[in-house]
């Protein structure tokens, strides 16, 4: 009975440490520039790897906490925006795609597999992280500006570029931390008493 | 025969999968202030974690003051206070005064009655001016004087502290070390590699790859371990 | 943490947070379905503007928060001046800046304790499928108190991997990073095992 109370407080907290890291992903000065070429933000990278590594619900759940503190107004999001007025603007549609876009990523990477595979995880970024955040932002960005559905898709291509390489370093990223960290992937972590030392 | 303030451990035997972090160990404690010392990777921090049903035995008993870790962890937790190494690991909420009001979640409290234990234990250990600060950006001791308050806050019956001078400096391991050896009332387990620490102890115990190889009087035993480490 | 909130004691500083953002939901929602209605966006203006005077902001406030969204009117207004005519783009831009900040005169006038508080209220009628308020409360709260933890461990990063003298790349850097801010995430389920939360 303790160790399964342990599990769920095991969740909350990565919950809470994944939503500080998209968070943080998005303060420009934390993290280096990516290429500079293409309009790119980091902060989808961190969306696209919550699914991946924490798997659908509880991935979907990191980037809505992190959602519900830009919302109640801090600046988290890219370029130090928070606020309900995010929401409302033309382009909170793809705020809420990115909840559903991280469940859809974790539901095609881990499904009920322990190891990720190379494709699973190009494939569950694309599909969760591009076409369910466009599916549900385009229409949005359409309804809220008053454009024609298909002249929104059309402004939405210059962040096409972006979202491919994005999809690209998710998968390196999250085949790299599964050979460096396979704990980050099972629900039971492999060691925690040699972790302050290693943490310092 | 289980008095209020015992610790015991039976054949406690504690394996993580390839090789065991604790081998067999037997010992029954009542002293208050219990020193734990040995090698890196002794299995001292095993030892501690069991006091508070972090890690539960593969095999053997553990009683902690009447209660079985096994099954009564929850009674457990509210009467054994535990402290790590890390104070950044153990902040919960944003600010010095929430994370202290957020040990007495669950029991019952009134808002009023919370506050006033609140501003009473941030009184006793020099942290009011601090009370809506945010609490990581404390210094390093004041983040430990913030786990100790957040654990004593709960009135546990016994202090267990795992390394808590390993990340501070010498003024402030000096205060730590004093408030948990000469303050408080409660039993203490103090695991440390402070071998002055472990000097003002009633008992030391000492731990070599996961077997407990020594108990006995303080100095003996430190001395003991030094020669063999010279 | 760095807040939008901005001290004061107006009659908005001093309402209920909940009844702030449930009054704002209606307007919003108002706003959004008169859009033909040629008074909506002179209307939504003046409320704004006395919004933000009743909130002892003023308009050099107000002015601020239009200019940090400056690049979404830039963009708006440009992608549809290509397809609308000028006044249909006009407006539609003028009813979402209205919103915009509107929604932001709430997270100028509520500190944020007071709408974590009424977030953790508003999911009492959730109880019944299954959501805890209060472990949601927690995990906001959480959250809040590890983000300068989590930016630390970013900063430590960058500076070892300079000091190396290797180049830091989104995957050498952002790697370490999930491992070690998994591991906190460890520990800090330890500290709350061990002060009683489960
Ligand atoms: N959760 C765990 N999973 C796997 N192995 C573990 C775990 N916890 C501890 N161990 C192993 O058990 C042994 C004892 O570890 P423990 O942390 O108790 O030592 P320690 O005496 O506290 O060491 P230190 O002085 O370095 O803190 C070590 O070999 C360690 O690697
Ligand atoms: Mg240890």
């Amino acid at each position: 009975m303790a160790q399964k109370n342990r599990f769920e407080i095991r969740d909350i907290t990565r919950i809470a440490v994944f939503a500080a890291i998209i968070a943080v992903l998005g303060i420009p000065a934390a993290i280096p520039a990516f290429g500079g070429a293409v309009p790119i933000t980091a902060q989808t990278l961190g969306v696209m790897l919550a699914g991946a590594v924490l798997g659908s619900w509880r991935g979907a759940a990191a980037v809505a906490v992190f959602e519900v503190l830009v919302f109640i107004g801090l600046p988290l999001l890219s370029g130090g925006r928070g606020g309900a007025g995010v929401f409302a603007g033309p382009t909170g549609g793809y705020l809420i795609g990115w909840i559903l876009g991280a469940f859809v990523i974790g539901a095609i990477v881990r499904g009920n597999i322990r190891k990720p595979s190379w494709w699973r995880i190009a494939l569950g970024s694309f599909v969760g992280g591009v076409l369910v955040v466009y599916a549900i932002g385009i229409p949005v960005l359409s309804l809220v500006t008053k454009l024609p559905l298909g002249q929104a898709a059309l402004s939405n291509v210059v962040f096409l570029p972006g979202d491919i390489i994005k999809v690209i370093v998710t998968t390196l990223i999250t085949l790299a931390l599964y050979r460096a960290y396979p704990a980050a992937f099972g629900r039971k972590p492999a060691v925690t008493a040699k972790a302050s030392v290693s943490a310092r | 025969m289980t008095s209020a303030s015992e610790i015991s451990f039976d054949g406690v035997s504690v394996d993580f999968g390839d090789r065991p972090a604790l081998s067999d160990v037997s010992v029954t404690l009542t002293e208050r202030r219990i020193g734990v010392i040995g090698s890196n990777g002794s299995g001292k921090s095993t030892f501690a974690r069991m006091l508070n049903a972090l890690v539960l035995p593969t095999t053997g008993q553990v009683r902690v003051h009447g209660l079985d870790p096994a099954g009564q962890a929850k009674q457990l937790r509210r009467r054994v206070g535990f402290i790590f190494s890390n104070p950044d690991a153990q902040i919960v909420m944003p600010t010095v005064a929430e994370d202290v009001a957020f040990s007495l979640r669950g029991r019952g409290l009134s808002r009023t009655e919370v506050a006033e234990r609140v501003a009473a234990t941030l009184e006793a250990y020099g942290l009011t001016a601090h009370s809506a600060a945010p609490a990581h950006g404390l210094s390093g001791g004041q983040k430990q004087l913030l786990a100790l308050s957040t654990v004593l806050i709960g009135e546990p019956d016994l202090v267990v502290a795992d390394e808590p001078t390993a990340m501070l400096d010498a003024a402030n391991t000096r205060r730590i070390g004093n408030h948990l050896l000469d303050e408080l009332t409660q039993q203490l387990v103090l695991v440390t590699h402070d071998l002055n620490l472990a000097r003002r102890c009633d008992v030391v115990l000492r731990f070599e790859e996961g077997r407990l190889v020594e108990r006995g009087e303080p100095d003996f035993v430190v001395d003991r371990y030094e020669r063999e480490h010279a | 943490m760095i807040a939008l909130y901005r001290e004061g004691t107006s009659p908005l500083h001093r309402a209920p947070a909940g009844a702030k953002v449930l009054v704002f939901m209606i307007v919003a929602l108002a706003i959004t379905l008169s859009a033909e209605n040629p008074f909506t966006v002179p209307v939504a203006a003046a409320l704004a503007i006395i919004g933000y005077l009743a909130a002892g902001l003023g308009l050099g406030t107000l002015l601020a928060q239009i200019s940090v969204v400056r690049w979404v009117i830039v963009i708006m207004l440009v992608t549809q001046l290509i397809f609308l005519p000028p006044l249909a783009a006009a407006t539609n831009t003028g009813r979402v800046l209205a919103v915009i900040v509107l929604a932001a005169l709430i997270t100028l006038t509520t500190r944020i304790p007071a709408l974590l508080d009424a977030t953790e209220h508003a999911l009492g009628p959730l109880r019944r499928f299954g959501v805890d308020p209060a472990r949601v409360g927690l995990l906001l709260g959480m959250t809040i108190t590890t983000i300068p933890v989590i930016m630390g461990i970013a900063t430590r990063i960058r500076d070892a991997q300079r000091a190396r003298g290797v180049p830091v790349r989104p995957a050498t850097f952002v790697v370490p990073l999930l491992i070690l801010s998994l591991k906190h995430s460890d520990e800090l389920a330890d500290a709350l095992a061990a002060r009683g939360i489960d």
